[in-house]
């Protein structure tokens, strides 16, 4: 369809009165084109005049802070599959469920009573901690892998064997819009997914500690701040801790 | 209503500009500060609740749709963009969209059916000024053809697609979707306002 029959269909989208081929056609366009996008909110701004104030409903509030509540802390409740056995991957099938983003994405992440075991910090400034983090490194004993999509790595977790922990984000980690952030979660030898601490959405390197067990790690996209139970936006797994 | 709502803040926010004021409170929302997610509740969920009730006509139905809004806006709120309408415009066409999803689905079209109305154009206007509050919009209304106000009203108020519009009014699909254009640039025209 050209332009102008696009155009001419923004409205009829306006009142979600398009389905089918049309929909997607015109969905795919405003992507792609300011000009309907400007039409369509000037559309959806006159819209909203119809719709007079009136008071809020009654207990739909409670309902809403249950539902946050819930989904907060109960990961089950959401619509995520089951959880990966990991002890059971990791009898042999590990590299290959290691490879399958689609077997990542299942990962459910349980909820503790204390969210943050470990805690986050940088507050030694950049440099030192990277410096630090070298150092770990070169310790005997100490765990050294990448964070890596699709082979590229994007941050290297080191983890020291007193509990001393450093994440140290590589330059092919994107930055996030602000409204959301990375966060670093600890897969122990429960499987159970315990965060770690929240990076920001545009991570330097930063140390935790743990000293807890530990057979992995993960790192996801959240929204700003952290959340206690990851919806399973995995930017990448590591096991084998 | 719940004693924890932030009245206090929520009187600075009426002050400030309509833009400022939705940025900031989705701002809070992003931080995980239910009073912002409960200031912006009591201000627009009356208005979220009719346009799905206008939609479903089930009351029930509605406060679900409200709550799947409310909840929405808490856990992904950078799908607001305050550059490209208000947060009242932004929360009514979740509602909407959510309210149609769920009349097109097969489980409430009979309920639907039975709500529209048979004889189309004369109880279709008649519909449309006994929803229609305040002298503007009800002016931008009168502004419009009839058949425009009509196609404009079974799609937004009923949640028809413009096929089902054009059996209803007994007109070409074609004319359903050029009235319902001339309609919209029409009100667009009329209710546009400036943002603050």
């Amino acid at each position: 369809m050209t332009h102008e029959e696009l155009n001419a269909l923004v409205a009829t989208y306006s009142v979600d009165a398009l389905q089918g081929e049309e929909l997607i056609a015109v969905e795919t366009h405003l992507e792609g084109c300011a000009t309907c996008r400007d039409e369509l909110d000037s559309f959806r701004q006159a819209l909203a005049q119809l719709v007079p104030d009136s008071p809020a409903p009654s207990k739909v509030w409670e309902r809403i802070v249950a539902e946050i509540d819930a989904t907060d802390a109960n990961p089950a409740s959401t619509d995520l599959p089951a959880p990966i056995d990991l002890a059971a991957e990791r009898g042999g099938r590990r590299s290959g469920w290691l490879t399958t983003m689609a077997a990542v994405a299942a990962l459910v992440f349980a909820t503790l009573a204390i969210v943050q075991q470990a805690t986050i910090s940088n507050l030694t400034g950049d440099s030192a901690v990277a410096l630090a983090a070298e150092r770990a490194a070169a310790e005997p004993g100490a765990f050294v892998e990448n964070f890596e999509v699709e082979g590229v790595a994007v941050a290297r977790v080191i983890l020291t064997t007193d509990g001393r922990g450093f994440v140290v984000p590589t330059d092919d980690l994107p930055a996030l819009p602000t409204e959301r952030a990375y966060q670093l979660w600890v897969i122990n030898d429960e499987n159970l997914v315990i965060s770690a601490g929240v990076l920001g959405h545009d991570p330097t390197a930063a140390t935790f500690t743990w000293t807890g067990t530990v057979s992995g790690f993960a790192l996801t996209r959240e929204i700003a701040g952290g959340v206690i139970a990851s919806e399973g936006d995995v930017v990448s797994v590591i096991t084998g801790a | 209503m719940p004693a924890h709502l932030g009245l206090p803040s929520q009187v600075t926010l009426r002050e400030q500009p309509e833009r400022e004021r939705d940025s900031t409170l989705v701002e809070g929302i992003a931080r995980s500060d239910r009073a912002s997610l409960e200031t912006v509740y009591r201000e627009f969920s009356g208005a979220v609740k009719t346009t799905a009730w206008r939609v479903l006509r089930d009351d029930s139905l509605s406060e679900d749709v409200v709550q799947d809004v409310f909840v929405s806006l808490w856990k992904e709120p950078g799908r607001f963009d305050p550059d490209r309408g208000s947060l009242r415009a932004f929360l009514l066409t979740l509602a909407h969209r959510r309210a149609v999803d769920i009349v097109r689905s097969e489980q409430a079209r009979t309920r639907r059916e039975e709500t529209v109305p048979e004889s189309v154009a004369g109880d279709i206007d008649e519909e449309v000024w006994a929803l229609t509050v305040g002298e503007k919009v009800r002016s931008a209304l009168s502004n419009l053809a009839d058949g425009e106000r009509q196609a404009i009203a079974l799609a937004y108020l009923h949640g028809l697609s413009y096929v089902e519009v054009a059996e209803k009014l007994g007109a070409p699909e074609g004319t359903v979707k050029s009235r319902i254009r001339s309609g919209m640039r029409k009100l667009s025209v009329s209710l546009g306002e400036v943002r603050t």
